[in-house]
């Protein structure tokens, strides 16, 4: 089993003699450190509309439509163009899954925040989960419980 | 670790909408709300009305998302004045204290808004967005509020509305922030109906584009909103003397240390 306090699974930097590539015997494990290896932002979002439940018939390419309409309107012609891909969209609940750059992060999320209307109808994003790792969405750390 | 509060939900005389409000509000992770009464002197024929009864409203408010604990629900008051003697009409009313937790003026004029953030006893001012700013903010008075615990409230409820009120908001915005550095603002709802409430995160992300740090954006939806009631707490009683009774019943008068005993057998059994 492997553990983070076993012997020889972490060394100093400076002592570690592994390259990539390179067979070290003794050490079990490499040491690598990532500043922000991350590029994208992932955002779990949800659609609300008016009359609680399903309200509103979206397709994917409607959904898509709102989203770049509501960037139009808060940011104009370069907002418009900002890469957001929309990676997974339920029908049924109106949930989404989008990825942004992480530098796009504020605009798209300030931009959502901002949205009053769809097709007409009143409604609201709610932004579920914002993780700049996919698996992350998986579970939803704002609803657990705290004693 | 503090939680987050919206310190502005207009009173609608609805009372069923009103209570959908605040369970979306307890939804999204809002532990303390406050109810606005909005009060203005422009229009002549309204008088102080008491607060709404929370206890009426809610038997039992509705837990909030993350916590397992219920939701807070306080009181507050707005003036929309324009002049001083506005608010002493409100003095002569109430010449104790006022039934409210929160005291709050929407200055219209430059004068105004000097004296409220020099001399009047109030917890906030409101920054409205629904026109341009009919002043200029300079820095004497705001340092003058920030040494004194006085705090700034932006409204977004405007800027989701009408693409109009989205601009005024943001330049409001930026204005104030220009002037106080981030430093004591909140932001809050102003919302009518429960799709204008937007989540804390959201709004905290919203305040970057006032140019808020983001430390300060957090804040300004959670440790200043505590700060305000805090503030609201201390103006209410005699400036930092909190007296609280207990009613303590017959039964209960005999035996005081047995119910902290029984919590005690409870954890061991």
């Amino acid at each position: 089993m492997w553990s983070p306090t076993g012997s020889g699974a972490y060394r100093r930097p400076g002592r570690t003699m592994s390259r990539p590539g390179v067979e070290c015997r003794g050490s079990a494990a490499e040491r690598r450190v990532h500043r922000n290896p991350s590029h994208y932002q992932y955002l779990k979002v949800g659609l609300e509309c008016e009359p609680r439940g399903p309200g509103l018939r979206l397709s994917d390419a409607a959904f898509k439509q709102t989203i770049v309409a509501a960037l139009r309107g808060l940011h104009g012609e370069i907002g418009a163009a900002l890469p957001v891909d929309v990676l997974k969209f339920e029908e049924r609940s109106l949930t989404a899954i989008l990825r942004v750059r992480g530098s796009d992060l504020v605009k798209l999320w300030s931009a959502l925040t901002l949205v009053a209307s769809c097709k007409d109808k009143k409604c609201a994003f709610r932004i579920i989960q914002v993780s700049p790792f996919l698996l992350a969405l998986a579970g939803n750390s704002r609803e657990f419980l705290l004693d | 670790m503090v939680c987050f509060a919206d310190l502005n939900i207009i009173n609608i005389n609805d009372k069923k909408r009103l209570q959908t409000i605040i369970e979306t509000a307890a939804h999204l992770g809002y532990s303390t709300v406050a109810i606005n009464h909005v009060l203005d002197f422009q229009q002549k024929e309204q008088g102080i009305a008491n607060p709404i009864s929370v206890a009426e409203l809610f038997p039992s408010p509705p837990i909030v998302q993350g916590k397992s604990k219920p939701i807070k629900i306080m009181t507050r008051l707005t003036l929309i004045a324009s002049d001083v003697s506005h608010y002493n009409q409100l003095r002569t009313a109430y010449p104790q204290n006022l039934p409210y937790d929160i005291i709050a003026v929407e200055p219209k004029t430059e004068k105004l808004f000097h004296v409220a953030c020099m001399t009047l006893d109030i917890d906030l001012i409101c920054i409205q967005g629904t026109s341009k700013l009919p002043f200029r903010i300079t820095r004497p008075p705001v340092n003058g509020a920030i040494a004194r615990g006085i705090y700034f409230e932006l409204t977004y409820f405007p800027a989701i509305n009408d693409f109009t009120l989205r601009r005024y908001t943001i330049s409001n915005g930026i204005c104030l922030m220009n002037v106080c550095k981030g430093k004591n603002v909140i932001v809050s709802s102003a919302t009518e109906e429960f799709l204008g409430l937007r989540g804390p995160y959201d709004i905290s992300n919203f305040g970057i584009l006032f140019g808020l740090s983001e430390e300060d954006a957090k804040a300004a939806v959670s440790t200043n909103c505590r700060a305000v009631v805090l503030h609201g707490a201390t103006r209410k009683t005699a400036l930092g003397v909190i007296h609280t009774t207990r009613n303590v019943t017959a039964s209960e008068g005999k035996d005081e240390g047995r119910p902290r005993k029984k919590t005690k057998t409870e954890h061991n059994g």
